[in-house]
């Protein structure tokens, strides 16, 4: 372990992976059939040579970004995604390379949702979404079930009111 | 008693809308009245009857939006009810409003009126309840209202306030203040582009260049001269200067009482601003390099509520006072933010850190440069190097504290900010670490404080222990703070 923060307990699905593995291949397949459209006309109508080097370069950072967000991002963003919540805060982490610990007070926690895309239907997973008074945070691929039990729950303890000790300091 | 009469606006409103309304349409209406006077074209003379039809028609709708607008106090809540075709109610409640400021220019004060905003925290545009003009003791009822039954939270302080919770004055801004601040604002320099403008549209009228080429000859010849000009053009300008400066931050008088920080400033057009010391979000000291050279700092009170460029000088204790008397102000002001002058830079090893992060930039530059113009490829290298220096002295200006109960970081160059805020004010954090910074043994912090925008201070540098503790700090902190109270 880097730092002495514990890391957080829960992790998301399993499938995520392939949640994640068929909806960048979708991604990914659009701009590259946009692309070849593109070179296709340039081609076809004589365009400016640049245009056509450009879209060659495009072209050549999608596939690499391809390969790195189907065969390999994936895999490692489901193996170390964690969260935890529990009374007091809503704790995230993430990223291997670029490894992020978040960590959200529960009285600032202003609003709390489900989502689900028609991938994410398939394999009956949902997105949680946490809004605070500043930004909004989104934990990804949760069992159905879990899913809604956190929204329940989360509402629940987001209804604490801050007590006022602002001007009682301890120390 | 818990409602009241509703209100309509003063009926000045009304004249000051007609006043803003001409002052928006004088330039429509010269085009078609007295530039295209002679014309008959057809969309020149249709223009005139547009124009009419809707100057009678705004001037219905105002005085139509004055009688439909009403509000009242209720409880501890306003209701705005607003609205000529669309009916509009609106529901304020006292806690929620951050901050008010009210501004008074000449014209209210020859009618013996005021103005009033009230801000709330959500960013939604017009969020504020505002009272363009009011009498001054209607201003006073309202404050008094919200200022008696603002629920505050803590039961020692409505105590204290009832009896008699007495407004202290810390700082009212005197001559030698005034003069110092005319310097640092470099107001005196106003006097040239004044200057210039002034020649360059007498020369469009007249041909006074030559004459004017003429006296230049004349002057060099008689030098004596025109150093007496100069001397007599700094004078002047020194004079406006000053006068500007009076204007601006004349009567400058901060107060507090136990719950609130007062600020007043202004001579001819006043405007004051107050601010309940638990909404301060943080605070921020600023220096810019002439303010550092003469030993003054600005502090201003970071808060939730809608600040425009004007208020927010408003919401600055005053911005020329000496470091050293800021600072014992804002102790006695706010004592839970102990500011440190001091502070520590990061170890040497942050900076090469630094230096070996990649040059995104530089590289996207280069080849992009390489593709499209070669013989511009040298431009890279210009690139690189603006990029090295920023890093340098980025790494020089940058420095991080934690104590207690606030934490305090200091970036800059020119101008340095230093930012201050309490734990409990903090509304979430996050620490991060590359594979870079986990070789050099250091992590990113990043903290997110309410204000308008949103304010997010990133410190790239911290040492991994450091960052660690400052995650578990906080979650502690935090756990202490909340005494669950559930709501139903």
């Amino acid at each position: 372990m880097y730092m002495t923060i514990k890391e957080p307990s829960e992790k998301i699905a399993n499938q995520a992976v392939q949640v994640w593995r068929i909806s960048n291949t979708i991604g990914h397949g659009i701009a590259i059939i946009v692309l070849g459209i593109l070179l296709y006309c340039s081609e076809h109508f004589h365009w400016y040579g640049w245009i056509q080097v450009t879209l060659y370069i495009i072209l050549g950072i999608i596939v690499l970004s391809a390969v790195y967000s189907i065969f390999i991002e994936p895999v490692f963003l489901q193996k170390t995604w964690r969260y935890e919540i529990d009374e007091d805060f809503v704790q995230m982490k993430n990223g291997k390379w670029n490894e992020s610990h978040t960590l959200v007070p529960m009285e600032k926690v202003e609003f709390v949702r489900t989502e689900q895309g028609p991938i994410m239907r398939k394999f009956d997973l949902f997105n949680l979404i946490i809004g605070t008074t500043t930004t909004q945070h989104t934990i990804p691929a949760i069992p159905a079930e879990k899913a809604k039990w956190l929204k329940v729950e989360i509402a629940q303890l987001a209804k604490v009111k801050e007590s006022d000790l602002s001007e009682r300091e301890e120390e | 008693m818990m409602s009241q009469e509703v209100k309509r606006f003063h009926p000045a409103w009304i004249v000051v809308e007609f006043f803003a309304l001409m002052k928006n349409s004088i330039a429509i209406f010269l085009f078609l009245f007295v530039l295209k006077i002679n014309s008959t074209s057809t969309w020149i003379v249709w223009g005139r009857y547009i124009f009419l039809i809707g100057i009678t028609w705004t001037l219905i709708l105002i005085v139509l939006k004055w009688f439909l607008y009403r509000y009242e106090v209720v409880g501890d809540s306003f209701v705005l009810k607003e609205g000529v075709f669309v009916k509009e109610q609106r529901t304020v409640s006292f806690d929620k409003i951050q901050n008010h400021h009210s501004k008074t220019t000449f014209i209210h004060k020859w009618f013996g009126l005021t103005s009033l905003t009230l801000e709330t925290g959500t960013t939604v545009e017009g969020s504020a309840v505002n009272f363009p003009v009011l009498t001054v003791s209607e201003k006073e009822r309202i404050l008094s209202r919200m200022l008696d039954k603002a629920p505050s939270e803590d039961e020692g302080d409505q105590d204290e306030l009832e009896h008699g919770g007495e407004k202290k004055v810390h700082f009212r801004s005197n001559k030698k203040d005034l003069l110092k601040a005319s310097f640092t604002s470099l107001s005196f320099l106003a006097i040239f582009p004044l200057l210039t403008t002034i020649y360059f549209n007498l020369a469009d009228f007249f041909n006074i260049e030559d004459t004017a080429e003429g006296a230049f000859d004349y002057l060099l010849l008689h030098w004596w001269m025109l150093i007496l000009l100069f001397l007599l053009a700094m004078v002047l300008s020194v004079g406006i200067g000053y006068l500007q400066t009076t204007i601006k931050y004349g009567n400058y008088e901060i107060s507090d009482d136990v719950a609130r920080i007062y600020i007043k400033k202004g001579v001819g057009s006043t405007s004051s601003f107050a601010i309940s010391k638990e909404k301060v979000q943080a605070i921020v000291v600023e220096q810019s390099l002439v303010k550092r050279l003469l030993g003054l700092a600005s502090i201003k009170l970071i808060s939730v509520g809608e600040m425009k460029t004007e208020e927010q000088e408003t919401s600055s204790l005053y911005p020329f006072m000496p470091k050293h008397e800021a600072y014992l102000l804002l102790e006695t002001l706010l004592p839970h933010y102990p500011i440190q002058e001091k502070m520590d830079r990061f170890p040497i090893k942050v900076l090469w850190y630094k230096l070996l992060v990649p040059y995104y930039f530089t590289i996207i530059a280069a080849v992009g440069l390489f593709f499209f113009k070669k013989e511009w490829l040298w431009a890279a290298g210009v690139v690189f190097a603006i990029s090295l220096v920023t890093r340098v002295l980025d790494y020089f200006f940058t420095s991080y504290l934690r104590q207690g109960n606030t934490v305090q970081i200091r970036k800059g160059g020119l101008t340095n900010e230093t930012f201050i805020t309490h734990y409990n004010r903090i509304q979430q954090v996050s620490v991060e670490h590359s594979w870079l910074q986990r070789w050099f043994g250091i992590a990113t912090l990043y903290f997110q404080n309410r204000a308008n925008p949103l304010h997010i201070s990133e410190l790239n540098g911290v040492s991994k222990d450091e960052a660690g503790e400052f995650y578990n700090w906080f979650k502690g902190k935090r756990k202490r703070l909340v005494r669950r109270e559930r709501v139903s």
